[in-house]
């Protein structure tokens, strides 16, 4: 079995790296796709007022 | 004719909003083009990491390195790029202050995995899966970075030559500055580039009074003045505490500033420069007084710190480090 990584993938907003295993005859046998980002805006943006959050998640995606 | 300039970009923890500023050059960019050759734009361009660990030190004459350090991945693109780069600038506030994911200094990894794989409302996580940094599967080992407990700043991390604030850049100064790199006039090491010597303050339009105000308003209180100060009306503005550049963007379209340039330089810490300012225009004298006219500011931590955290003198809550 061989491994092909695509690390990163690029043209998107965002990290993510793809990681293909082959099998002995070359064809795909398996497939994972890795988001290696985080941030947490799940937790850090409890607390802040809710008139604030228009200016605060757009960061989740800036593209 | 003269070399072209090796320029890249890369963003760690980020949205992207940095790359599209650049992206907001418009037509510019081909003037860009024809002076510089970008070899590396992860938005726009096709590279492996592998690509940018083949090439020799000092290969980039200039790299734009945006987002702030979250993980591991992060702080080792950090590395490499200051290895490959002669000149390398925090751009954008995150990476120069730690910007808005900074705000999640105020929990630990653990606080943080937690909430996100575990406890909204949305989520339904049964076996109580989190990301792992090593993990089997049937055909081999799969990895990710290691998410820390701390956001960092760039220059947390590395050495930094030149710091371009905003979230984001307004693409005028960035145009400036990458006039300053293709002339050879960029100002001394460590400067922050295309911003001004005064505050948004100072750059906003709106009428001041001298006013003095009793407590602080929240938009839904209150129907502000189109002309007037925005703080003088009770909304808190972060524009007297804030390095101008922007123009006072938001401020002219009804918007209290948020601090995004960050301090200026005579300033290290820019919520205890907000407070300086507050305490300027509020009517209390007694502390009971002031203390109830300053529990009138909602979330001081996420107004006085939106961008600065890391960078600020608390640099993060004190809470016990993830296991």
């Amino acid at each position: 079995m061989s491994r092909v990584t695509i690390d990163p993938i690029t043209r998107l907003e965002g990290h993510g790296k793809i990681e293909i295993f082959l099998n002995d005859e070359g064809e795909v046998e398996n497939a994972y796709l890795q988001i290696p980002e985080l941030r947490g805006f799940e937790r850090f943006c409890e607390g802040r007022p809710v008139e604030e959050l228009p200016r605060i998640v757009p960061r989740i995606c800036g593209v | 004719m003269a070399e072209k300039l090796k320029l890249a970009l890369y963003w760690a923890a980020t949205c992207g909003g940095c790359e599209v500023a650049v992206l907001d050059l418009n037509e510019k960019i081909l003037d860009l083009a024809a002076v510089a050759d970008i070899y590396l734009w992860p938005v726009a361009m096709d590279f492996k990491y592998k690509d940018v660990e083949a090439w020799p030190e000092k290969f980039i004459d200039v790299c734009l390195f945006n987002g702030a350090i979250r993980n591991s991945e992060g702080e080792h693109m950090a590395h490499l790029l200051r290895e490959k780069s002669k000149v390398l600038v925090a751009f954008g506030s995150c990476s120069c202050f730690g910007g808005i994911p900074g705000l999640a200094n105020v929990a630990n990894a653990t606080q943080v995995m937690n909430r996100v794989y575990q406890e909204t409302w949305s989520t339904d996580n049964r076996d109580n899966v989190r990301p792992q940094t090593s993990v089997r599967v049937a055909e081999g080992e799969l990895t990710l970075p290691a998410f820390y407990d701390t956001v960092r700043a760039l220059n947390q991390v590395v050495d930094v030559d030149y710091y371009l604030p905003g979230c984001p850049p307004v693409p005028e100064r960035i145009w400036e500055v990458v006039g300053a790199i293709v002339s050879g006039t960029l100002p001394p090491k460590g400067a922050t580039v295309g911003v001004t010597e005064k505050t948004v303050c100072e750059e906003c339009t709106r009428r001041k009074e001298g006013k003095i105000i009793r407590a602080f308003v929240r938009p839904h209180q209150v129907m502000a003045d189109k002309e007037r100060c925005l703080l003088e009306q009770g909304l808190i503005c972060m524009g007297p505490a804030t390095r101008g550049g922007c123009n006072a963007r938001c401020v002219s379209v009804g918007m209290p500033c948020r601090g995004c340039y960050g301090p200026t330089d005579r300033v290290s810490d820019q919520g205890a420069k907000m407070l300086s300012a507050i305490s300027s225009i509020l009517e209390a004298t007694d502390e009971p007084a002031i203390k109830k006219s300053l529990d009138s500011i909602v979330d001081p931590l996420g107004t006085f710190y939106r961008f600065t955290l890391p960078t600020s003198l608390l640099h993060r809550a004190r809470v016990e480090r993830s296991k």
